[in-house]
Parts: structure tokens; C-alpha cells; sequence
């Protein structure tokens, strides 16, 4: 693909990604106004925090269902949030995974971890104490270390003949940026269920395009500046009650 | 939650669900190639209108033969009509290749060979296309029975398929 293409896809991507950026932080904002500008002739009472702390762990199911159904990759995804005030979230996200690339002309392995921080904002402010659940839109930020092993290759040419070669093996990195949106439930008691949509934007997708990996965990594709990706959580809650103390609404 | 909204969560959840588990109802096969795995080297024929002439006119080829020198012997491709527009491949194997080209297979005059010298970089397509071979002219060369000269007007080879020519052959005022 030319250069002027990969400049354009290039440039293409990183306005998606701003005006999604855009649009979540606008969300958000108009959320916070919402929330702090109700009645604006009357004196606010001040402000109680609905309900108790919660820390909440997540297991994806949907990489391990993939990883039944495909040969070339395996991914596992966890996660943790914790809920500040506000209907914000701070979420922190893990794993692991591996692709194989076993083709007549093309031949490498890959593993790698990854870690993605950032927080989730439930769009729908809570109503009462035992609310757990609701829509939430959220940004995080990946990052993964990739081990690829020595990687051989074909060049294919019906006219002069095949040539082939091979490249030594390296540890690198990769970055991304996400905007998420999702639904999460309260089934039971304690007992969570919810799906994130993930639109990903790789940050130095150009660091490694000497051969860009099959699959990187956590993100997807790694041949892709922009992936799009799908994760089915069950978690569980843990939650303890909150310190009583009234604060001050924002103006 | 308050119950309008855990039911309209139930039911984004379930519909999700349901659409999803389509997602994932295959294996996953390589990826399908959707550009050029060969890097191709555009010609065009051309000729001065006239001896004072500055500017070129295209000159199509009647039934033209471009046949590559390769080691295991000439593989040709025969035009069948005419045109002044070709394109041949470069040799990922070394730093030059060697094409022989007959304007007019019609005619039992001897071709003349076309030499290229050039530099190989090797580029990763993607996962689905794998490597291939970019090249840069350094320089090429020509015999002269029907070609005057050769210019190289734009030396980077790739597989861009929206790249002009990047040689022209001058065809023999005679011819």
C-alpha cells in the first residue's frame, strides 16, 4: 500500500479518534452540568454520595470462547473497577495471549501482556443505593510487551523465482487509546453481567511495521491502526459502606 | 436500579448477546490479499512527434513481446493488441534483471534487451499479503534495433497501483 494511503488512513484515524475523544469528554461534560445545575433559583442542598464503595472483578468469557474457536490466537481478559463518586469508575484491565502465524510464507509466533487503565462514567446518574448498574461510556489507555520469536518468510514470485529470508526474534511495545460504551446489569446480588463495545486506536503502530503481529492481546489485529472489539464481563462486587460525610455540590 | 432502566438494560444486554453470538460462529482463516504482492514497473512507448520536436507522443506496440531473462530460461508475455502501456516485474533474486523486448512479433528483426539495475528494500505488507520486494532505478540501459533510449522518470518501484510510469522507452524514429 502506498505511503500517501498509509499517511491518509493515518490521518483519517487520529480525526475519528479526537472527535470520539470530543464526544465522550462532551457526554461527560454535559452529564456533570446536568447534574450540579438542576434548580438554579434555590439553594443546593448538599451533596450525599448515593450508597457504599465498590470494588468490582470482571472476567471476559468472550476471548475464551475465541480461543475454542480459533487455532491461531489465544487472549484472556480480566479486570477491576473501582467507583469514586460522581458515577465515575476508575477501571484497571489485564491479560494475556498469543498468536501463531504458521502460513506457506509467513511463519512467526507471538506473546504478549497487556495493561489498560482508564475510568468508565455511567450515563444515567443512580436513584437509589442498591443501583448498580446503567449504560457507561469510558477512555482507557493499553499498553502491551510483545515477544516475537524469529520469523521466516517467502517472497512469492511466479516470474523470477522465490526468494526467502528471516528476520531474529524481539521484545516491543505497543500502545493504544480506547473509547468504550456498555451496558452492565446487576443479576443477583454481588453478581455483575455486562458488555463493552471497544473502538482501539494504535498510538506506534509505526514502531513495528517491519512485521506488525498477527494479534496482539488486548488490543486485536496489530496490523490495524484501528480495531474495533467486543467484551461479554461477569463480575462480582465487593462493597462496604461509604464515610457519611456530606460534601459541598460543585458549582 | 430503578426497574424501567434495568429493563431496558436487560433487554440491550440479551439483544447484544444474541446478535453476538453469530461473531464468533467461524475459524479464523488468513485474511484475503487486497493489494499487489508484486511490485510493478510501468512502461510507457513513446516517440517525438517530429526530429525539432520537445514534446512525446504515445507509440503503440502492434504485438509486442516482453520476455524476462530469468535462470530458468525467458518467460515472455505476448501483447496481443496494441498499446503503448506495459508492465513488467523486477527480479527479487539481484541487484539487476535483464528483460528482452520484440516491439513487433511480426517482424523477424532481433529484440533488444533492456537492462535494470536497481536496489532492493524489503516491505511488509500485512499478516493477510505477507513480504514483498520495493525497488529503487539506479539505472537501466537498452540495445538499439527499434529503441532509441530509455528514461527513467520516477525510480521508486512499489506495488502502488496508482503510480505512473516510471520508464519511458523512446522508440527509433525509423520504426
Amino acid at each position: 500500500m502506498s505511503t500517501r494511503q498509509d499517511n491518509l488512513k493515518y490521518l483519517f484515524t487520529r480525526i475519528i479518534s479526537i472527535f470520539l475523544l470530543l464526544l465522550v469528554w462532551g457526554t461527560i461534560r454535559a452529564q456533570v452540568a446536568a447534574d450540579t445545575t438542576a434548580a438554579p433559583d434555590t439553594v443546593a442542598a448538599p451533596h450525599k454520595e448515593i450508597g457504599s464503595r465498590q470494588l468490582v472483578f470482571s472476567a471476559d468469557i468472550v476471548n475464551p470462547i475465541r480461543n475454542m474457536l480459533t487455532t491461531s490466537q489465544t487472549g484472556y481478559e480480566f479486570g477491576m473497577d473501582y467507583y469514586t463518586h460522581g458515577e465515575l469508575y476508575l477501571v484497571a484491565e489485564g491479560g494475556w495471549g498469543d498468536s501463531k502465524v504458521a502460513y506457506n510464507d509467513l511463519n512467526y509466533t507471538t506473546k504478549n501482556q497487556f495493561l489498560r487503565f482508564g475510568f468508565n462514567k455511567i450515563l444515567l446518574p443512580r436513584e437509589n443505593a442498591t443501583d448498580w448498574g446503567g449504560l457507561f461510556m469510558g477512555l482507557r489507555l493499553g499498553g502491551a510487551n510483545i515477544t516475537r520469536t524469529a520469523a521466516s518468510y517467502s517472497v512469492i514470485d511466479s516470474v523470477w523465482g522465490n526468494s526467502s529470508g528471516a528476520l531474529s526474534g524481539k521484545s516491543f511495545n505497543a500502545f493504544w487509546m480506547e473509547i468504550t460504551a456498555g451496558v452492565r446489569v446487576e443479576l443477583v446480588k454481588g453478581l455483575l453481567a455486562g458488555w463493552n463495545l471497544r473502538g482501539k486506536f494504535l498510538l506506534n503502530g509505526k514502531s513495528f511495521n517491519d512485521l506488525s503481529p498477527l494479534y496482539i492481546a488486548g488490543y486485536g489485529r496489530g496490523d490495524k491502526n484501528a480495531v474495533f472489539d467486543f467484551n461479554f464481563y461477569l463480575s462480582y462486587a465487593i462493597r462496604w459502606k461509604r464515610n457519611e460525610k456530606a460534601t459541598e455540590p460543585k458549582k | 436500579m430503578t426497574k424501567p432502566r434495568k429493563n431496558i438494560s436487560f433487554c440491550l444486554l440479551l439483544a447484544t448477546v444474541v446478535a453476538c453470538s453469530g461473531l464468533f460462529s467461524c475459524n479464523q482463516e488468513r485474511q484475503p490479499c487486497l493489494v499487489p504482492k508484486t511490485a510493478s514497473l510501468n512502461i510507457e512507448c513513446v516517440h517525438f512527434a517530429a526530429d525539432t520536436a520537445t514534446t512525446t507522443i504515445d507509440t503503440a506496440l502492434p504485438n509486442a513481446i516482453f520476455g524476462a531473462l530469468t535462470n530458468g530460461g525467458l518467460k515472455s508475455v505476448v501483447y496481443t493488441t496494441a498499446s503503448a502501456l506495459f508492465t513488467i516485474s523486477l527480479s527479487p533474486l539481484a541487484d539487476s534483471c535483464s528483460w528482452l523486448v520484440l516491439t513487433d512479433s511480426t517482424y523477424s528483426t532481433p529484440p533488444d534487451t533492456l537492462n535494470f539495475y536497481y536496489t532492493r528494500q524489503l516491505q511488509f505488507l500485512s499478516n493477510a499479503c505477507g513480504y514483498t520486494y520495493f525497488y529503487t532505478l539506479s539505472s537501466a540501459t537498452t540495445t538499439h534495433n527499434h529503441i532509441d533510449s530509455v528514461l527513467i522518470t520516477n525510480p521508486s518501484v512499489t506495488n502502488n497501483v496508482n503510480t505512473t510510469r516510471q520508464l519511458e522507452i523512446f522508440i527509433h524514429p525509423n520504426y
